[in-house]
């Protein structure tokens, strides 16, 4: 599905990655832990293609292509789904109304026709009572006045609505009470199929109870330095990261 | 004594006759002391600092062309209304009024503004050269059934109006002014526009400015409320090469309200300069101005607002800002609110912003698989999107909208 080969990435001139090494198949969760500030986030930026992103090295190969030479948009086109860790508030722009021009910029880049509306809105309506995403709240401005909890739950409806190949969900876990990591948990394992695969980035093995994972990564200033089974979630809950810090 | 004037002025006005309005002596001898020794302003004045006369000067006007009943009707955009044709030296008023709205041929220049005459020389020219205009009256505890509109076709020529307003005591109405211009003609409108506003009066003016190259479109607009009254002016402009509006609001009565809105889609070399003031005469009145705009290609837009507190104007609520996206480094945007507040409990504000889109929802929309250019205009729509929300006429805001579709590709 996507295979990272040292990759390197600088802002203004500092380096936030630093060779990092990934490997996801089809059909697989991973889940990467790390402190705050390891550079979590900048790799999901990068995956999707942000530009204030400089990549220095390395390369990205997703379904076969080259990642970092596609456009934003085009990654998204090819199936890269990215839950932000932050989802922006944008006045104005309807929630469905964006979706269903993505979705069908989506199909044209496939060359398939354009849904209809009655198709369209049925998929709303599936898919919001998936996330329990109220109707009303899918078809406001785009997370304007949105709780954190509906503006992480959004993000995972737009995921459905979108059907990705490969999401990155970035601490989409941060902030929710117990009910809502379950509805989100819940959205993510329904979309789970041998075809697609899930990075799922989290401070808290909490998450991970809901949606289990193959494998687990530590990414510590910049780079993986740890891999492991399910259980190292539960060890870096417990130890924290003093320990992967001193034995390297 | 001899009236000195320079080439371009004298140019200017060689060609103009006396205005066919009466004009009241006192009027006259101030509009020509004013002109006197004055030339086409440069950019050196204050109120012409981003605006260039010497294309006006240098400009060929089309021979004056009067069009037909057809052509006209073209340019209307109410289907239902009390509709005015204004071209060139023909108006055409109509006919089975109804009871308490009196519309005839303007026959006389009002000083009742006569200060706010001579804001620069064009208000001037225009007492002076006035050809033709209307005279509206709206009996008291009158509410208009349909709205008026004033098509102003614009086809060749050089024209000074003068459009007068009287809306009686507690008297309602809706005033659509449309501004178009027939294709192929070269022409120079400043039209003059007087509001007087008795108490309880509820009046909204909306200009619909769609002239397009070469066109010079100037207009000034004053008007004076009593207590109580509200009245709106809000003015989109659509297009045109060259616009100015210059309005001016003495608020003189108490618990009086004024909305003065603004929206401009601009692209290419396209000039649009809205000059603003609000005079806050008496007490416990309020006004709320908001502009927006975007602009494109090499376009220029200009936002100069005033608003004035006087000394006895207490309690006054007034609400100002102006807010542009830039859609390139070559699109220039100058802002520039100003308050002069000279009572001591009041609540007044005003912003002014102009900046690009925001990176960080262009990012996240196009995240989701929008096209950059998709997501602009998504975004841009947006931005102007709460300007339309005051346009409530159907046809009105289908007109609109299919105006900045065909100019700006994007889709309602
Ligand atoms: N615009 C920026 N300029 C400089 N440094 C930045 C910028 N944005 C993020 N960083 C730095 O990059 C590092 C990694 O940040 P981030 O990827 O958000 O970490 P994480 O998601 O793992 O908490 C941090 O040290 C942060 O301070
Ligand atoms: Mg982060």
């Amino acid at each position: 599905m996507i295979k990272i080969e040292n990759l390197h990435a600088s802002i203004n001139g500092k380096e936030i990655l630093k060779g990092l090494d990934l490997e996801v198949k089809a059909g697989e969760v991973h889940a990467i832990m790390g402190p705050n500030g390891a550079g979590k986030s900048t790799l999901a930026s990068v995956l999707a293609g942000r530009e204030d992103y400089e990549i220095t090295a390395g390369s990205v190969t997703f379904l076969g292509k080259d990642l970092l030479e596609l456009a934003t948009e085009d990654r998204a086109r090819e199936g890269l789904f990215l839950a932000f860790q932050y989802p922006v508030e944008i006045p104005g722009v309807s929630n469905v109304n964006f979706l269903r021009t993505a979705l069908n910029e989506k199909r044209a880049y496939h060359g398939q026709d354009p849904i209809s509306a009655k198709d369209f809105m049925a998929l709303v309506r599936e898919k919001s009572a998936l996330v329990e995403l109220d109707a009303k709240l899918a078809s406001r401005a785009v997370n304007e006045g949105f709780s954190g909890g509906e503006k992480k739950r959004n993000e995972i409806f737009q995921m459905a609505m979108l059907e990705p190949k490969l999401a990155v969900l970035d601490e989409t876990d941060s902030g929710l009470d117990i009910d809502a990591l379950r509805i989100v948990s819940q959205g993510v394992n329904a979309l789970k199929s041998p075809e697609n695969a899930c990075v799922v980035i989290t401070h808290y093995q909490r998450l991970l109870d809901y949606i289990v994972p193959d494998v687990v990564h530590v990414l510590y200033d910049g780079k993986i330095v740890k891999s492991g089974p399910k259980e190292l979630a539960l060890e870096l809950e417990e130890r924290g990261y003093d320990w992967i810090k001193d034995s390297l | 004594m001899e009236t000195l004037i320079s080439n371009k002025l004298l140019q200017f006005v060689a060609d103009l006759g006396p205005s066919k309005l009466q004009v009241p002596q006192s009027l006259h001898a101030a509009a020509q002391a004013y002109l006197l020794g004055q030339d086409f302003p440069t950019t050196k004045a204050e109120r012409f600092k981003y605006t260039r006369l010497a294309k006006l000067a240098n400009a060929q006007l089309s021979a004056a062309h009067q069009l037909d009943a057809a052509q006209l009707e073209q340019h209307c955009i109410l289907t239902d209304a009390y509709t005015i044709y204004v071209n060139n030296d023909q108006i055409t008023i109509p006919q089975n009024l109804p009871v308490g709205l009196e519309i005839n041929l303007n026959t006389q220049v009002s000083g009742t503004f006569h200060e706010a005459s001579f804001y620069d020389i064009f208000g001037a020219l225009n007492i002076l050269h006035a050809q033709n205009g209307v005279s509206i009256a709206l009996a008291k505890n009158c509410t208009l059934d349909k709205p008026i509109q004033i098509v102003q076709a614009n086809s060749g020529g050089k024209y000074f109006y003068r459009h007068h307003f009287n809306f009686g005591a507690n008297s309602e109405a809706t005033v659509y002014f449309v501004s178009k211009q027939q294709e192929q003609t070269t022409s120079f409108s400043h039209t003059h526009f007087q509001y007087e506003i008795a108490q309880d009066a509820r009046i909204k003016i909306f200009k619909l400015q769609d002239t397009a190259q070469n066109h010079f479109d100037f207009n000034e607009d004053r008007a004076q409320q009593a207590a109580k009254s509200h009245f709106e002016i809000n003015t989109l402009t659509l297009d045109g090469s060259f616009v100015r509006n210059d309005t001016m609001v003495a608020v003189q009565g108490e618990h009086a309200q004024t909305y003065l809105n603004g929206a401009y889609w601009l692209k290419e070399e396209q000039h649009v300069a809205n000059y603003t003031t609000i005079d806050h005469q008496v007490a416990n009145c309020e006004s709320f101005e908001t502009y927006k705009g975007v602009a494109g290609d090499k376009a220029t837009a200009v936002f100069n607002g005033k608003v004035f507190v006087r000394k006895d104007a207490q309690k006054t609520n007034a609400y100002q800002s102006n807010a542009n996206v830039l859609l390139s480094e070559n699109a220039s945007v100058n802002s520039k609110p100003e308050l002069e507040i000279y009572a001591d409990d009041v609540k007044c504000s005003h912003g002014s912003t102009t900046g690009q889109l925001d990176e960080n929802a262009l990012f996240y929309l196009r995240a989701r698989g929008l096209s950059a250019a998709s997501a602009k205009t998504l975004l841009l729509q947006a931005f102007m999107e709460d300007v339309l929300t005051y346009v409530k006429h159907e046809e009105v805001l289908a007109y609109v909208q299919q105006r900045i579709a065909e100019r700006f590709n994007w889709s309602y």
